[in-house]
């Protein structure tokens, strides 16, 4: 069953040029337990849409859809207090550069103690607080660390960023949410500690049931346990499906590039030119219309410049009129 | 956090030793006799003269003299005062007293309504409160102290009545002076009309405190609000929201405590400044500390009370910055962090 259910998201920001939509039709499920791999480039609108899960989209910008919905919710018709109280409870998200989202001045005890909900222990406060300390060592076990009484009298400062990601990944979890969004949680990080956080998610997400909502820039950085990926590149959606299908077999040009860009792929020769895309993702004032690949994809003609429908192929559903698959067209 | 305090403060001992010689040389650039210059004894009483002369060593080469000199210094022996004949060291502190009461209140008056009102600005971004705080605290910023002291004393003494314009306390009030701080000498005193005498200095109390803390108060107002908007756009602001936490207890632990940051360094500086205005207050309010006493000694040439005036409050405002600073150091982990660093 899907707990996340996001059907033709769009969101439109002013610029001095007038609106742009930054994010354009974009479709995600997300079923209980599962983890989603969300990929794209920088500047693709990924992030955003987390935001937009969360509910943290400034209030001027437009946000339409035809269905965001969490759970039972309709979150575009709840009120902002009613949204921040479903994403206090039943989400969480950690960051890149996690060392910057812990504050500077108070020891990493204090910010993890304070995560972890207290009005459902039972007990006055002085044996309240023994729980909390019981229950934040038990949450730093859970991430992998060990030394626990070091860490938590330590500042945030003090950490490398594997343990800085480990702590935010402990508040993250501590009040048990549904859905965690990982937004690059292991960008600029060692080979070592980017598996161990990796394993970790995979882990609670095993554990727990709880869904995680991956997001990273490089289909290298897939992980095995992501039941399925979804390709994003300027707001739309370009393939989305059971991860291993999208790998083996991709149809849109942009999975295809990406997939030929890396540098272990089987396809390419050795001291051959890695296959790449031209140019740079545009940027918001020039965003081309229909297909916003279209400028950068080698199979472009003139039909790109009205944007393809979501069409499905075996288990996956893409977006684009010239697939590098022929697929038997429904229309 | 021993290694840098040991540090700090021996670049205060240092500070102040370097002080004392630019003291000592006061004495040979000053017009007149150096020996008269230093300890307020004229050459015409030839005998405290000479025993001055053999007691700072004047006969003998200018370090042996500077070396006396410090001795004295320290010994609290500060010379007399050329008007007066009294020693310069007893009539110091009753004054210093009398400016540290001003200095204190100012700063704490500045530093509460500062930082409050600086947080309001920030957390009402762009709206008129913000505006209106913003404007009033930017004019308030760009009027001088002595036009200002003098607007008030226009306003609230000679128009509306509600302030006497000048000094410390009624002198039918009978005080003895000890610590030179009005409110601690009534309170120390143990006559029957406290209460009234209480009042009395709080009247006259209240005007030039409020001019005093208007520069600062302005300056920490901009301080505040702008740190407060910086730590906002901090990312673990946005991750304590999305972690559900409360609005309140963001802004308590983790907003507030991290805007402070800047505005405690800042508040050494503030001090140096509010010392700078204190002496133009203390001539206009007639207040008698250091400040007016250390002007009216210019006017009479009265050097030995100069240099002593000149010594105390150079001393106070580098004692009060290196107190701040490790403040500072101490309340921060972080700020320690890139002090050990650069050890």
């Amino acid at each position: 069953m899907n707990i996340l259910d996001i059907r033709n998201l769009s969101i439109e920001i002013e610029t001095s040029n007038g609106p742009v939509r930054v994010i354009d039709k974009l479709s995600l499920q997300l079923a209980e337990g599962e983890i989603h791999t969300l990929i794209g480039e920088s500047g693709s609108g990924k992030s955003l849409l987390a935001k937009a899960i969360l509910g943290f989209i400034n209030p001027r910008w437009k946000i339409t859809a035809d269905r965001l919905w969490w759970r039972q919710y309709d979150l575009l018709a709840l009120s902002r207090a009613q949204r921040r109280q479903i994403t206090g409870r039943d989400m969480a998200m950690i960051f890149q550069n996690p060392g910057t989202y812990l504050d500077p001045n108070s020891t990493v005890g204090e910010q993890l103690r304070e995560s972890i909900p207290s009005h459902d222990l039972p007990g006055n406060i002085l044996t309240r607080r023994k729980q909390i300390q019981k229950r934040a060592e038990e949450l730093m076990h859970r991430v992998g660390i060990k030394d626990h009484d070091a860490i938590l009298e330590s500042y945030p400062f003090e950490l490398s960023d594997g343990v800085a990601q480990k702590i935010s990944i402990a508040m993250a979890i501590a009040h048990r949410p549904k859905l965690l969004i990982a937004d690059e949680p292991t960008t600029a990080m060692e080979p070592n500690m980017r598996s161990q956080i990796y394993r970790l998610l995979a882990k609670l997400s095993a554990g727990d049931g709880m869904s995680i909502l991956m997001i990273t820039q490089d289909l290298t950085a897939v992980i095995p346990e992501s039941k399925r990926i979804s390709l994003v590149y300027c707001g739309q959606l370009m393939e989305t499906g059971p991860t291993e299908d999208v790998m083996r077999e991709p149809v849109q040009p942009y999975t295809g590039a990406m997939l030929s860009t890396s540098l272990f792929s089987s396809e390419t020769k050795p001291k051959s030119r890695l296959p790449t895309l031209t140019g740079a993702i545009p940027t918001l004032q020039h965003m081309p219309i229909g297909c916003r690949l279209g400028p950068r994809c080698p199979n472009a003609r003139r039909a790109c410049i009205e944007q393809p429908p979501l069409r499905s192929y075996k288990k996956h559903e893409f977006a684009c009129h010239y697939p590098l698959i022929e697929v038997d067209s429904h229309d | 956090m021993i290694y840098y305090s040991l540090r700090r403060l021996f670049l205060l001992v240092i500070t102040l030793w370097l002080l004392t010689i630019f003291i000592f040389l006061l004495n040979y650039l000053f017009p007149g006799d150096p020996l008269t210059n230093m300890t307020g004894i004229r050459a015409g009483d030839e005998f405290a003269y000479n025993i001055a002369r053999q007691a700072y060593a004047f006969d003998q080469s200018i370090f042996t003299q500077y070396w006396h000199f410090l001795e004295h210094l320290l010994s609290g022996n500060w010379g007399q005062s050329l008007v007066t004949q009294r020693p310069v060291f007893d009539d110091i502190l009753p004054l210093l007293g009398a400016t540290l009461e001003l200095s204190i209140l100012a700063m704490l008056i500045s530093l509460v309504f500062g930082v409050s009102l600086g947080l309001y600005a920030a957390l009402n971004l762009h709206r008129p409160a913000d505006t209106i705080i913003m404007g009033i605290s930017l004019s308030a910023y760009s009027v001088p102290v002595f036009w200002l002291a003098q607007l008030l004393i226009l306003l609230f003494a000679v128009k509306l009545g509600w302030t006497p314009i000048s000094s410390q306390i009624n002198p039918l009030f009978d005080i003895d002076v000890v610590t030179g701080s009005i409110l601690t000498d009534i309170v120390l005193s143990d006559v029957p009309y406290r209460a009234a005498a209480f009042a009395d200095a709080l009247n006259h109390l209240w005007l030039p405190v409020i001019v005093l803390a208007v520069m600062p108060l302005t300056m920490l107002i901009r301080i505040t609000r702008d740190a407060m908007l910086d730590v906002l756009q901090k990312n673990y602001i946005r991750a304590a929201r999305a972690r559900g936490l409360s609005e309140a207890r963001i802004m308590l632990r983790h907003g507030l405590p991290n805007a402070m940051q800047p505005v405690v360094r800042q508040l050494g500086l503030q001090f140096s400044i509010l010392m700078s205005n204190i002496i133009i207050a203390e001539m206009i309010f007639n207040w008698p500390g250091i400040g007016s006493w250390l002007v009216k000694s210019i006017y009479e040439r009265d050097y030995p009370v100069l240099q002593g005036g000149l010594l105390t409050l150079a001393a106070l405002i580098l004692l009060v910055n290196v107190l701040v600073e490790l403040f500072h150091a101490w309340h921060y982990p972080q700020v320690r962090k890139e002090l050990y660093a650069e050890r």
